[in-house]
């Protein structure tokens, strides 16, 4: 079998072990989610006709951002991953004969594929089971579900290199805060997990939509909610495509040119 | 009083050995304390209140929640990180010397970091102080000082309580930390925008309400209750029970032997 597809299973397995965790992150998303519903109401309880988005969309959106969090949050790095960096393990990763960056893409993969798996079906049925303000509507036309699927994978995947990408950054700078942290801050802010991309600036908005951020999950969710035409959501998935090889590319290529002058830290 | 001021200047030492790491985590924790806020100025942006309270107002609210969670953050660090004191068994290290033991987990550490997030809060705080539409005189700055002073009690206070948690469980901190990071969150907005129950729990459990929205209404004159001026310093009497509580769980303390 495919080696990178065996790495990705391993992990999606060890992940699935950590049921206890999954329990406090259910919690987490449930008491966050709620937060952000009772701010969002009581800002539209005031006044409604200036809303960008209606509130039964956002109260949805927010819901399945909160169900899906683990697939879509980008602050975030693999401890592992990068003590391996700080203290020379590094090294006998490059002794296999595997791609690094496809190695390293499937382990960050199945670790988020792992912790979405426990955590999603739960949130999304309590949540479409509240009562009416505050419940998520899940009501969606076949095509518009199909095209819903595809967008999450891909998003995902999106996610996935991108994160990865972080990583390989830290190759250069040895260092996971600072610099790193301020790009993961800046990604996650425009990728729409704050707030959805319509209740941003209008600059900003022009701004987001040429970066890759908002594919990762202001596109695919407030798709599902109805807020973006099946026209453009398919439009939006092409975009989407691009963007992962440009930075699969990218990623590849830094990780080459960094990996030419690595210095194995320590021994 | 003398013996914090030790340990902060060493802290500061050891700190600055590394000043390149130093600048850029400082900066870019400026730019995640901009997050905080930025979306409470994209829903400004697009509605003009909530529930009747401008920007202005709720950013006044939001500093000082803020205010007092980094200060805590930064200058009492060494209670937020009390399980791995617990974990390593340093603790009973701290017990051996005979000095007050609270006073001494506080000055494990100093995060000069978070330091940027009270620097900016105090600017908003400013700005927001600025905007806001009141005339000012005595007993209503006397409120502001209060609510600083209380906000960081009541941070502390929480600290505390968390810390005395650890004595039970050893480790396990994740969930009250999101009990009270979300419950802080909150607070950063004017409680009486929410719900009934909301507004209960933030007032009576965790008396954030106290510290930021009670004065408020005074300072801002919507209310003329003398007693709004003076909750923020109800709010303190939080500390003792979380205070007497650490002790009593302090009594319970069996060191993990490692």
């Amino acid at each position: 079998m495919n080696p990178y597809i065996s790495y990705l299973k391993l992990k999606i397995k060890t992940g699935l072990q950590y049921r206890a965790a999954a329990i406090a992150g259910i919690s987490t998303q449930f008491f966050f989610g709620m937060m952000y519903v009772l701010i969002y109401l009581a800002f539209y309880e005031s006044n409604t006709s200036s809303a960008p988005m209606p509130l039964k969309e956002l109260i949805s959106y927010t819901w399945l951002v909160q169900a899906f969090l683990s697939l879509v949050y980008l602050w975030t790095l693999d401890k592992e991953l990068i003590s391996s960096i700080k203290d020379g393990n590094i090294a006998y990763e490059l002794c296999r004969p595997q791609d690094l960056y496809y190695m390293w893409l499937s382990r960050i993969l199945g670790d988020r594929v792992a912790k979405v798996l426990l955590r999603f079906p739960l949130v999304i049925i309590v949540c479409a089971l509240l009562p009416f303000p505050y419940k998520l509507d899940l009501r969606i036309g076949l095509i518009n579900l199909l095209v819903f699927l595809i967008a999450l994978i891909l998003s995902t995947i999106l996610a996935t290199v991108l994160i990865l990408l972080f990583h390989i950054i830290c190759l250069y700078t040895l260092d996971e805060k600072g610099i790193v942290n301020m790009f993961m801050v800046i990604s996650e802010v425009l990728s729409g997990l704050t707030i959805p991309i319509p209740f941003f600036p209008k600059y900003l908005q022009h701004i987001s939509n040429i970066l890759p951020f908002r594919y990762i999950t202001d596109f695919p969710f407030r798709f599902y909610v109805g807020n973006i035409p099946l026209n453009e959501g398919i439009i939006s998935i092409g975009i989407q495509i691009i963007w992962i090889f440009v930075l699969i590319k990218v990623g590849r290529l830094l990780l080459k040119k960094a990996l030419k002058k690595v210095v194995v830290q320590g021994g | 009083m003398k013996l914090y001021f030790k340990y902060f200047k060493i802290h500061f030492k050891s700190c600055m050995q590394y000043k390149a790491s130093f600048i850029l985590s400082f900066l870019s924790q400026i730019l995640v304390f901009f997050t905080y806020y930025y979306t409470i100025l994209c829903l400004f942006d697009k509605f003009s209140n909530i529930n009747g309270f401008t920007l202005y107002e709720v950013l006044f609210t939001f500093s000082i929640i803020q205010f007092g969670s980094s200060f805590c953050d930064s200058f009492f660090r060494g209670l937020d990180q009390f399980d791995h004191l617990i974990v390593r068994g340093a603790f009973d290290k701290l017990l051996l010397r005979p000095r007050n033991i609270l006073l001494q987990s506080i000055c494990e550490e100093v995060n000069f970091i978070k330091l940027s997030k009270v620097i900016q809060s105090i600017i908003v705080l400013v700005i927001a102080i600025i905007k806001i539409d009141v005339t000012w005189n005595i007993s209503k700055v006397l409120t502001v000082i209060f609510m600083l002073i209380s906000s960081i009690l009541i941070f502390f206070g929480l600290l505390v309580l968390a810390a005395t948690y650890c004595f039970y469980t050893v480790k396990g901190l994740e969930v009250r930390n999101v009990f009270t990071c979300g419950c802080r969150d909150m607070a950063e907005y004017p409680i009486g925008v929410f719900k009934k129950g909301v507004i209960f729990f933030l007032t009576y459990i965790i008396p954030f309400g106290l510290v930021n929205y009670y004065p408020l209404l005074y300072i801002l004159g919507k209310s003329n209750n003398k007693f709004y001026m003076y909750s923020p310093l109800f709010s303190s009497l939080y500390l003792i029970p979380c205070i007497l509580l650490f002790y009593k769980g302090l009594k319970r303390y069996s060191s993990t032997g490692s």
